[in-house]
């Protein structure tokens, strides 16, 4: 849809201010149509997206309901001070950057490994019954999959405490062990994700020129040695980009799994920036506190994924942007 | 590519592996959904592990005695169907005027969109911008906060983008309004598009639980996801012995729930497939 029957009018650099509001105006009078089909969506990102902006004034305040956000006293930064005080300050972050990293570099692989696995196979249908299978749980809801982790490990009748006991192992209070909450965590985050993700790698093995492989089996290339030496390398670039975006996202941790995953036993583990602030905020009310903590998150997330993206242009690939 | 048809060690080896990572995504439900049919005393002696051991559909009319979960169901479709309407409405919409090269504003309007993908003032702002609205406890907080996924947004922009411009120019010369244009002709023309986005939408609305959990309080609200949280948390205080162990039964009733809850999605689910592997291409991409 390019082109319409109507010029396009162009701001013009050097023309006088009124000259240039006139067009504009001009402008505006002939996308009216379009203007008035737009405005929900203004809107909506004003009030959803830049308003919580405003808000964010509160994590230098001492909100009171009564005063409102405008109303309530200013503290500077009062709230932050007692955060970067705190001991739960180099714990949430500790916990934060170890899930995050943790998912990062064990998770990492799987998918990779999912997608060459499965362009190996010849027979189509079992290729695509695997396939679709391998991304049912991203059908599935975290209540569920949490639900489903529960069942699994509990100690009362759960599936891997039934096979330790057969075993001759003493059952294991999983959830409640914080020595279990990671590995929990950064498990089932591979065993929910690997399969949707291994999509956008098929897809770039798809891409592969297929004459290499030909070419390669000429000369007597094993099929271990295409994938190494072929699937592999072409899969690179996807790889890369995509290894520096999930770098930038990290610590976005899928904090509704940790919600209802945690318990007081597991916080010193489980706790991370996000859950930290709907506790602080919504379940103690401590708005501003939970505000100024939810900033600073804000922050060093929009930080690392800007440098990300920056750097996966760099080397030519997809930005987030 | 390369066919190659004998029996290879490699080729053993993979297929079994791959088996094993099919049997470790699917089995989970198939073994929830097995409990749940199962009867009551098989379930605690932990006798259930592929198939139902004595099909009863107790558990099933239970959960359909109970109080809470039927109406919880109800409130999950009615919010899944307004809010699947309204996202796609929106994202249709508005994708509308950013698809034309020559819209007022347009490279400024992108800009302040793709920039929201970028930071997130966080819950409690956001919070408080629900409250302020009077939004609590209504299923516009569930609704508008989200009405368009930025991501989705740039999808369908691409989408139109990619259409011809022709039906568009000759359509203007016969002085139909941009509206008649973006309702008759643009939607219409990219229901496959609207198919694949939809079908997210779709899904965040039904497994969504931490939006309902924030936003609302009145229990008589909440959705299925809710509800199943509860009695999951239940479960889980159970485990970790802070609840009297002899009220374990209801693990099947759960189990039963979940099943119901996830029937709608494993409906769609074969249908989805087509779409949802483009959805997760094109969001990689972005066009």
């Amino acid at each position: 849809m390019r082109q319409s029957n109507l010029e396009a009018v162009k701001p013009g650099g050097g023309k006088p201010l009124s000259t240039r509001l006139e067009a504009a105006w001009k402008h505006i009078k002939r996308d009216k149509q379009l203007l008035l089909l737009f405005i929900p969506c203004i809107l909506f990102y004003l009030l959803f997206r830049y308003g919580p902006l405003y808000g964010l004034i509160l994590a230098f305040k001492d909100y009171s309901v009564f005063s409102g956000v405008w109303g309530s006293d200013w503290v500077g930064l009062k709230h932050f001070d007692k955060f970067f005080t705190s001991r739960d300050f180099w714990l949430l972050f500790k916990n934060t950057l170890l899930l995050g990293f943790y998912t990062l570099i064990f998770g990492f692989p799987f998918p990779i490994l999912l997608a060459i696995l499965l362009n190996e196979v010849r027979i189509g249908w079992f290729k695509k019954s695997v396939q679709t299978f391998s991304y049912l749980p991203a059908f599935l809801s975290v209540v569920i999959i949490c639900s489903m982790i529960i069942d699994f490990l509990s100690p009362n009748n759960g599936l891997l405490n039934q096979l330790l006991a057969v075993l001759g192992f003493e059952k294991k209070y999983f959830l409640v062990d914080p020595g279990w909450f990671r590995p929990i965590y950064v498990i089932s985050e591979i065993w929910g994700t690997m399969g949707y993700e291994a999509i956008i790698y098929l897809a770039a093995i798809a891409g592969i020129n297929p004459t290499l492989y030909e070419a390669a089996r000429v000369d007597g290339a094993s099929r271990f040695g295409m994938m190494r030496h072929i699937t592999l390398p072409g899969l690179l670039p996807t790889l890369l980009v995509m290894f520096i975006l999930k770098t930038g996202s990290m610590i976005r941790i899928g904090y509704e799994k940790v919600l209802l995953l945690y318990n007081p036993m597991t916080y010193d583990v489980a706790d991370v920036f996000s859950t930290y602030v709907y506790r602080k905020g919504l379940l103690e009310s401590n708005y501003s506190y939970a505000a100024a903590v939810g900033m600073f998150e804000a922050l060093v997330a929009m930080l690392m994924l800007l440098s990300a993206n920056f750097l996966s242009k760099r080397i030519g690939g997809n930005g987030l942007w | 590519m390369v066919g190659e048809s004998k029996l290879s060690l490699f080729g053993i080896a993979n297929t079994l592996l791959l088996i094993c990572a099919a049997v470790a995504t699917l089995y989970p439900v198939v073994y929830i959904t097995a409990v749940s049919l199962s009867d009551t005393a098989s379930v605690i002696q932990g006798k259930v592990l592929l198939l139902p051991k004595g099909i009863n559909l107790d558990a099933y009319a239970e959960v359909m005695k109970n109080e809470k979960i039927p109406r919880a169901y109800l409130n999950s479709v009615y919010y899944t169907a307004l809010g699947t309407f309204i996202n796609l409405l929106f994202t249709a919409v508005a994708a509308y005027p950013l698809s034309q090269r020559t819209f007022f504003g347009r490279r400024f309007f992108m800009l302040a969109i793709v920039m929201t993908m970028f930071f997130n003032a966080g819950i409690i702002p956001t919070y408080m911008v629900v409250q302020q609205l009077g939004l609590i406890d209504s299923v516009w907080a569930l609704v508008l906060p989200n009405a368009i996924w930025t991501m989705e947004l740039i999808i369908l922009k691409s989408f139109y983008e990619n259409m011809s411009g022709q039906i568009r120019e000759a359509a203007l010369i016969d002085g139909a309004s941009e509206y008649r244009i973006l309702f008759n002709i643009v939607i219409p023309l990219s229901k496959p598009a609207l198919a694949s986005i939809g079908l997210f939408y779709f899904m965040g609305h039904w497994n969504s639980f931490f939006l309902p959990l924030i936003y609302l309080s009145d229990k008589d609200m909440y959705p299925l996801q809710v509800v199943l949280r509860d009695m999951l948390i239940y479960n889980t205080e159970n485990d970790a012995g802070l609840v009297d162990r002899a009220a374990l039964a209801p693990q099947a009733m759960k189990n039963a729930t979940i099943v119901l809850s996830m029937i709608p999605v494993l409906l769609i689910y074969p249908f989805a497939q087509k779409y949802f592997a483009k959805g997760v291409m094109l969001g990689s991409e972005k066009g």
